[in-house]
């Protein structure tokens, strides 16, 4: 489902950003992308997404190259960044059918899965609201349902926890295991390593725009626990 | 006080920072082009008004009335900080976008309310300067006044923006507040605001007696300008007649209106912005059908949705269309058997001492339509406008060619009124079939012209790290050049029908070359500009 090959980034001449990532995500996996500030996380997952450009290596999100046919591939895709920025000058229905005419959702299947996931999240009674009166938790439950609607094959989450009360963190916990069975996959980046522990069954460790680890969570850990495994491995030179 | 300051120093910074389209710049290299381009529109504007008033000086000489002319300049700098204001007063001193940051820091309310107003102060002293400054050297080589006039308008400087700014406050202030009681809060904004600054723009010409005795306008006004803001008359008096007396007054009561402004807005300044930034009446959402549309539509109609709840933008660029379409409605109202009804209606060319209008609106026509049409490009800020947001614009599975048709769509939308209009003119009027083509083709073109243009220059120049959407609107870089380009455009125009005296052959050179214009900057677009739109880092 995605490809990464020898893809590296860099902002100015002296430093990569990111250096020489591969790395290959199948269909149903749920992959944690874990890794300190500034390891190069969110530069990897913009790249994916479509947003960042880059130079060196490249992305095929179902055989697709991101760097060729970018519309095809974002298609596929539904990305969520950890700030969730939305158009505050809309109401949330809006937002929502706005998503769901640009990725062309069916008013049949839109109106079932805007309510299904808005009841879910608890957001169907704010709907009819401006997003800028939106708490940082709203607007991420609505980044999230507008993800769900297009029915993505893949997700591309950069910290989908932050924000998000208990019960919301719960309901996204479930809906991404169920994506997953259905053959969709996950890419997300988290510093709770105790969600990825539990959640993933692929886990890629990244240092300092190097790839350091990856691979099923067994492999990445294996009689440790993943927080052991991932401070052994950022504090190593 | 130190902190006080160091707020107004940082939140300035912010300002030019906004203004330059230094936003997403880290370049040293890129600051200095930005503030020296800065400093270089500081001086040009600057001598463009002494130039400017240095013409008027010599129009008023001639009447022997060079003495109005301090009192003309204030006038209208008081004006213009007036107008400007009223829209600078949310995201300044209400509702704006770092409120939750600053008020958690270790300042006194008192503190952060002096450190906003002092940002406006200086904003204005700004403007002020600009104008002012040429105004009184152009007056002292034109009179020949001892040194206490120097003395005197360089004390009054200071003072000048400080009424006008407390009344555009309190302006301001009503329209945010009222705003925030309705649901559509900022339709209501653009309805009273569009009133508003109609009003200040019609209201003297309803005073007096119509001015058949007196023959120079400039007095006319400065006349009523007295008659309607007693300061103007405390600082004629003061500038002119160095009358110690009513120099103190004007000063006391610019600072005492200013400081009794300034206490005021310290006590209601938690409410008020409170008021402002809590969302507005909440109903509770019950889901119905819902609309599907083409990913273009939806794009179009976001744009629209994003024009329509900005009233900075709605204000700044559809004024002209707003303008435009109350001037020709009066107009066929007065010529139309209404008028009759009514005893208003004249004979426009007699009025006008044309006899063949239709004839000279057919020759002029064109040049005043490019003109409205330069003022009003939205595309020139969208990119910008896009913010926080671009990473989502930039997410979509949409082409950028899709993206760029639809900022383009609504630009032409918005414009549509003015070509409306046009027709309706050219029907009143009576204008010649052929010549009436000529300005509908250079209405359309220009209106391609200012949409595809706005939008590069916007690529060229963006700002994403705006804090309020008045400076990407009306003070940045990208609609400074978009405008100027425009009036470059007008400028060929005008020397094309100066130049070429052959019937409508300058028109059709004009059309030629626009439609030439047109196509080079669509092929930019879609070569440079989905490049350069590509390499945004957001």
């Amino acid at each position: 489902m995605l490809e990464i090959k020898n893809f590296s980034k860099s902002y100015n001449k002296d430093k990569k950003a990111v250096d020489n990532l591969s790395l290959k995500v199948d269909s149903g996996d749920i992959y944690g992308f874990i890794g300190h500030n500034g390891a190069g996380k969110t530069t990897t997952l913009r790249a994916i997404a479509g947003i960042l450009e880059f130079e060196e290596g490249d992305i095929l999100i179902d055989g697709l190259s991101i760097k060729e046919d970018p519309v095809a591939c974002k298609k596929k895709i539904a990305f969520i960044p950890d700030n969730p920025d939305l158009y505050e000058h809309l109401h949330g229905i809006a937002y929502l059918n706005f998503i769901g005419d640009i990725y062309e959702v069916s008013k049949a299947d839109r109106e079932v899965l805007i309510k299904k996931y808005a009841d879910e999240l608890e957001l169907t009674d704010n709907l009819g609201d401006s997003i800028s009166s939106y708490s940082h938790g709203m607007k991420q439950k609505l980044a999230i349902i507008a993800a769900l609607i297009h029915k993505p094959k893949l997700m591309i989450l950069d910290e989908p926890f932050v924000g998000l009360d208990p019960k919301a963190s719960h309901t996204l916990k479930q809906t991404m295991g169920e994506l997953c069975k259905e053959g969709s996959s996950i890419f997300f980046s988290t510093h709770v390593l105790e969600v990825a522990e539990k959640l993933c069954n692929k886990i890629a460790i990244i240092k300092g725009g190097k790839l350091v680890a990856s691979g099923t969570t067994e492999e990445v850990k294996g009689n440790n626990s993943l927080e052991n495994v991932f401070l052994e491995l950022i504090s190593v030179n | 006080m130190k902190k006080i300051i160091r707020l107004v120093s940082i939140q300035m910074g912010a300002v030019l920072t906004d203004m330059l389209s230094l936003g997403d710049s880290r370049k040293k290299k890129s600051k200095i082009l930005g503030y020296g381009g800065l400093t270089l529109f500081v001086i040009s504007m600057s001598l463009l008004f002494f130039m400017y008033v240095f013409m008027i000086s010599e129009g008023l000489k001639m009447f022997d009335s060079l003495d109005i002319m301090p009192t003309l300049m204030m006038a209208i700098t008081s004006v213009i900080v007036l107008m400007t204001t009223i829209f600078k007063i949310k995201g300044t001193i209400f509702a704006f976008k770092d409120y939750d940051l600053v008020m958690s820091l270790p300042v006194s309310t008192t503190g952060i309310v002096a450190s906003r107003l002092l940002l406006l102060y200086g904003l204005n002293m700004l403007f002020v300067c600009m104008i002012m400054i040429p105004a009184t050297l152009v007056y002292g080589m034109k009179a020949n006044p001892s040194l206490g006039f120097y003395i005197i308008s360089l004390i009054t400087l200071f003072c000048i923006p400080l009424v006008p700014i407390a009344l555009a406050s309190i302006l301001g202030t009503i329209v945010a507040y009222i705003s925030t009681r309705f649901r559509h809060r900022n339709l209501f904004n653009i309805i009273f605001s569009v009133v508003m600054v109609l009003g200040l723009m019609f209201f003297p010409s309803f005073l007096g007696d119509g001015g058949q005795e007196i023959v120079d306008m400039s007095r006319l006004l400065t006349n009523q300008v007295n008659e309607l803001y007693p300061l103007a008359r405390l600082y004629t008096k003061a500038v002119i007649s160095y009358d110690i007396w009513s120099l103190l007054i004007f000063i006391g009561i610019s600072l005492g209106i200013f400081m009794l402004y300034s206490l005021v807005i310290g006590r209601g300044f938690k409410w008020l912005n409170s008021k402002m930034l809590t969302g507005g009446t909440r109903t509770k959402f019950k889901m119905g059908e819902q609309k599907v549309n083409t990913p273009f539509v939806a794009l179009y109609k976001k744009e629209m949705k994003r024009f329509f709840t900005t009233p900075v933008y709605v204000l700044n660029t559809g004024f002209g269309v707003i303008l435009g379409t109350l001037g020709v409605i009066a107009l066929v109202v007065i010529e139309s058997p209404i008028g009759d009804y009514f005893d208003i209606s004249f004979d426009i060319g007699q009025y006008m001492s044309v006899p063949e209008i239709g004839g000279t609106i057919g020759v002029l026509g064109p040049l005043m339509i490019s003109f409205f049409i330069i003022l009003s490009s939205t595309t020139s800020a969208s990119i910008s406008l896009e913010g926080k947001n671009m990473w989502l614009l930039k997410s979509l599975p949409v082409s950028e060619k899709t993206i760029f048709f639809s900022k383009i769509g609504v630009n032409i939308t918005i414009l549509a009124p003015l070509i409306l209009d046009l027709i309706l003119l050219l029907l009143v009027m009576n204008v010649d079939v052929d010549q009436g083509l000529i300005m509908i083709i250079v209405g359309i073109l220009s209106t391609i012209f200012v949409s595809q243009f706005g939008l590069l220059i916007n690529i060229i120049l963006p700002n994403f790290n705006w804090t309020t959407e008045t400076v990407v609107v009306k003070q940045s870089a990208s609609t400074l050049v978009t405008l100027l380009g425009g009036f470059a455009l007008i400028v060929i125009q005008y020397l094309l029908i100066g130049l070429i005296q052959i019937e409508n052959m300058a028109h059709i050179i004009y059309i030629t070359l626009l439609l030439i214009v047109n196509l080079v900057i669509y092929r930019i677009l879609m070569t440079y500009g989905v490049k350069k739109f590509r390499g945004f880092l957001v």
